[in-house]
């Protein structure tokens, strides 16, 4: 069956044994992987996926599924078990309907490119392209992902929404590492070949790791911090994605009680935006099938809005924000307001302070205050009178989302597109400049 | 679709592969998610699919697809050879298997009570029951305004076949309970507990965990040390941990640095290398007190397994014996590197993932103290029962545990609780500094992460309760 008949079939069958409500979405997804470390390909991946998702509502209760087995025979079966299921389950108070559609849905640029599509053993020549860059840059060994695809996905409500959509995404994360503990990163990616640079990747990631070299320790304490585009993407992930009003209401998020107040700086404005030319994450339609739009999250240092599907933003006495997912609302493409320094002017800010180029295993002691530490890796350095004055060891970033989000003193003009591995609250994206923040904590192993 | 499984490898050879492999894995998972009172979540997944992989030319190649479909199954595995062949151009030095034995077994762990057993009702009737003591304030002694329960059951059937002539099934029964509470006190904050609990078992483990009681117990200690921690004090103390904490202490700081993927440098890029080389097998790296075992064979355990995702056969791996640098983590790729067999540690999260090395159930063995003789001759020291914030640097020398429920302990008695103490350590710092170890071996289970894309793969992580001196608590 092709996606639509799949999605049409399902949310028939659901209306047919007695659901109410039914949203479905099937999915199919093509992606390729080429792994690398120690400047050789360690793996070479493909995933050929077609799966069935599907949401039910009765009588204010709801249930859902994901499918791999497609074949008529097992979605009627898990259709059947879904309403069994539906049955036993108690009815929610905060119980929203969907979206009453149908919608139109505004076409989004960029999203498809059949070069990344049809691309195979020359991924492979990219991977060699950004390796040897990263060696003439300073790195040693080499290690990375380049991982690239194509994903359809059609989704259907009984309020009669229907949306088709499809795009590309390529992701290629460069790590170099050069004596002992040097490492360094860079990172490109978007949904058209052109727009990846594997060779600028290669090129930084060598550069920084040659900078790491022959690291020293630093007391703990308090500095100033300019947070390079990979520490960036990883805080504003988390910022982005503890605004999701899931997490607010499940205790996972600083900014329970703070929607209108002053939550950072008022040199930040954060926002989602689905709807971005080239985005990784855009997107025309959310799981509901609502059509999206770009939103300030943080305006000026206001927290404007927090992210919804129907069922939470009912519980906030707000509209939908068009960030559905079924249970967790969440960010498409975070995207963070550039400011007008060039990154060489942010540096030249600081006095005394470390350059951060990446942020990483970040864990929290309290999700309601904030309060967390991060590995910090990929290019830690000391800076003096805005220079480099050679790579630090063995610091720990000890700080608060809030207190970081208020330090905020700079960010440079170039905003660059940047996802990795330790993007770990799931935007797919972020949009983001280098960010300078005042007076933040660092720690050191005490043995 | 495991004659799928048997007819991907042998197309692969067909194809020219020097080694192929197959399997089948059929995941049936169902979920139940309470928020705040609120059935959040009720739903289940059902995956299937084969994952191929292929030795070419001295290079890997993986291709996996979830329809059963013959011609799409022969394209995936063309692809998978040649995208092999076409990287193998970089290699300078052909990957290799270690040579294993044929394995052809079938296993399972029988669960007691299966989980289509119990009511539907009775599930959700748990997580209410656990809902309804954290928000009655005389049984807990704190207000929890937040509370995220779950529990998830699931069965894995895995069906494995490789060219060398390994065929072995599985079917292995997993459950897991977790809890996210939020506990506040107006004047003095909030102070959050995560409890996990998990086993490859029936539902008679979810009846043996007591979760309503586990869960009042819990949250009545959180309570305590938001309405009564003080600072933990400072300069050098003695310090105790408790099981949990030091089970997860050796999970990130044992277990990972001895998987030989990331000692060869293989996750670089993402979870990081190991500040561990092979040269250094035989070297001393704590006191000959501490012995850290790795071990998929425990009855039970959340991390079990008889047989590898390489077909190998399990066994209990001493990664430090008697405070000594013993063994690593292999699969067949790394033990050939290595020149060693695979101690069978090769594990993939489902049938689109690669199998990589990973652990399974890793602990502390206990020594003979009772927990009161840890204490007796401490004069001034903290002893973290569990833990918070925690993380480790990518080559896992440097960590940091922030304790949750803490106290103090003067004169070799436990006082009140402590908020919040530091420990921040390096491996060697860890290791060199215990001096006792208790009798009581206790597990946690968790989802330990690794790979690209990630995999979650179910493990125990465990220890005695161990006695540090002469360490001073970190922080600003």
């Amino acid at each position: 069956m092709e996606l639509g008949e799949l999605a049409e079939f399902a949310l028939r069958e659901a209306l047919r044994l007695g659901a109410e409500e039914a949203a479905v979405i099937a999915h199919r997804d093509i992606s390729r992987q080429v792994r690398f470390a120690n400047n050789e390909v360690t793996v070479t991946k493909t995933w050929d996926a077609l799966n069935l998702y599907v949401l039910l509502a009765k009588e204010s209760k709801l249930v859902m599924t994901a499918l791999a087995n497609v074949e008529p025979e097992a979605v009627g079966n898990a259709l059947k078990d879904l309403m069994a299921l539906l049955a036993v389950m108690k009815p929610r108070p905060d119980y929203a309907p969907l979206p009453e559609g149908p919608f139109e849905y505004e076409p989004i640029r960029g999203l498809y490119d059949e070069r990344i599509a049809g691309m195979g053993d020359e991924a492979i020549d990219l991977v060699e392209e950004a390796i040897n860059k990263a060696i003439e840059a300073g790195g040693k060994r080499v290690a990375g992902t380049f991982a690239f695809g194509e994903e359809e996905a059609f989704l259907l409500t009984s309020k009669g929404a229907e949306g088709r959509g499809r795009k590309t995404r390529a992701t290629l994360v460069v790590r170099a590492l050069a004596d002992g503990e040097a490492a360094g990163m860079g990172v490109t990616c978007g949904t058209r070949l052109k727009d990846l640079d594997p060779a600028s990747a290669g090129e930084e990631a060598g550069r920084l790791a040659k900078l790491s070299m022959n690291p020293r320790p630093l007391e703990p304490g308090k500095y100033d911090v300019i947070f390079g585009r990979p520490a960036c993407a990883v805080f504003f992930d988390i910022v982005a994605g503890m605004t999701s009003a899931f997490y607010v209401d499940s205790g996972l998020s600083c900014f329970v009680g703070k929607l209108g107040q002053e939550v950072a700086s008022e040199l930040l404005s954060l926002y989602d935006d689905a709807r971005l030319e080239a985005g990784l994450g855009s997107r025309p339609f959310d799981d509901e099938g609502l059509p999206t739009a770009r939103k300030a999250i943080i305006e000026r240092g206001v927290l404007r809005t927090l992210l919804h599907n129907s069922i939470t933003a009912k519980r906030h006495n707000t509209s939908s924000t068009a960030n559905a997912g079924w249970v967790v609302p969440r960010p498409w493409n975070v995207v963070v307001e550039p400011g007008d320094m060039s990154d060489e002017e942010l540096m030249a800010e600081v006095k005394r302070g470390l350059f951060v180029n990446n942020m990483t295993y970040v864990r929290f002691q309290d999700y309601a205050r904030g309060d967390f530490s991060a590995v910090i890796r990929d290019g830690v350095f000391l800076i003096e009178d805005g220079e480099v004055k050679g790579a630090v060891k063995g610091l720990r970033l000890s700080d608060n989302v809030l207190n970081i989000l208020s330090s905020i003193k700079g960010l440079s003009e170039e905003a660059k597109q940047t996802a990795h591995w330790w993007m770990e609250w799931g935007s797919p994206a972020v949009v983001t400049p280098l960010v300078l923040a005042e007076r933040i904590g660092f720690t050191v192993p005490t043995k | 679709m495991k004659d799928l499984a048997e007819l991907a490898v042998e197309l692969a050879v067909k194809l020219g592969a020097d080694y192929a492999e197959a399997r089948f894995h059929e995941d049936s998972t169902n979920m139940y998610v309470l928020r705040n009172g609120m059935p959040e979540l009720a739903g289940f997944v059902r995956a299937r699919g084969v994952g191929i992989r292929v030795l070419v030319d001295g290079a890997l190649g993986f291709s996996s697809l979830n329809k059963p479909d013959k011609a799409l199954l022969e394209r995936r595995v063309r692809e998978a050879i040649s995208m092999a062949r076409a990287s193998a151009r970089t290699r300078k030095k052909p990957i290799k298997f270690s040579e294993e034995k044929a394995e052809e077994a079938s296993w399972e762990v029988k669960p007691k009570e299966p989980f289509d057993s119990v009511a539907l009702e009775d599930k959700m009737s748990l997580l209410y029951d656990v809902d309804k003591v954290l928000t009655d304030e005389r049984e807990v002694g704190v207000k929890v305004p937040y509370r995220l329960l779950e529990i998830s059951e699931s069965v894995t059937e895995r069906y494995f076949v490789n060219s060398d002539g390994s065929r072995i099934s599985c079917r292995v029964p997993r459950v897991l309970f977790l809890a996210m509470i939020t506990a506040l006190e107006p004047e003095r904050g909030t102070e959050q507990d995560m409890v996990e609990k998990g086993a490859s078992a029936g539902w008679e483990a979810v009846r043996a965990w007591n979760l309503v009681e586990l869960l009042r117990d819990r949250t009545r200690a959180l309570g305590k040390v938001l309405k009564e921690g003080v600072s933990p004090p400072k300069g050098k103390i003695d310090i105790v941990l408790g099981s949990e904490v030091v089970g997860l202490m050796v999970h990130e700081s044992c277990g990972h640095p001895y998987e030989a993927d990331r000692i060869l440098g293989r996750e670089a890029a993402q979870a990081g290398e190991s500040f561990v080389s092979p040269d250094m097998l035989g070297q001393r790296i704590g006191s000959e007190l501490v012995t850290v075992v790795d071990d998929p064979t425990v009855e039970g355990s959340y991390g079990y397994y008889l047989y590898d995702d390489e077909g190998v056969k399990a066994r209990r791996r001493f990664l430090i014996k008697d405070g000594i640098i013993n063994e690593f983590l292999h699969n067949r790729e790394t033990a050939a590197a290595l020149g060693v067999s695979s101690n069978a540690a090769a594990r993939a999260s489902g049938f689109d993932r690669e199998p990589i090395v990973r652990m399974a159930n890793t602990f502390m063995l206990p020594g003979d103290y009772e927990f009161e003789e840890l204490l007796e001759d401490v004069k001034l020291g903290v002893f973290i029962k569990t833990y918070g914030e925690w993380n480790i640097d990518d080559r896992r020398f440097n960590m940091r545990f922030i304790g949750r429920e803490a106290y103090l302990i003067e004169g070799g008695e436990l006082k009140g609780p402590i908020r919040r103490p530091v420990l921040e350590i390096t491996t060697p710092g860890f290791y060199g500094s215990i001096d006792a170890l208790d009798k009581n071996l206790a597990f946690s289970a968790g989802t330990c992460g690794k790979g690209d894309p990630p995999q979650g793969v179910p493990v125990w992580f465990g220890g005695p309760n161990v006695r540090l001196r002469n360490v001073a608590l970190g922080g600003l």
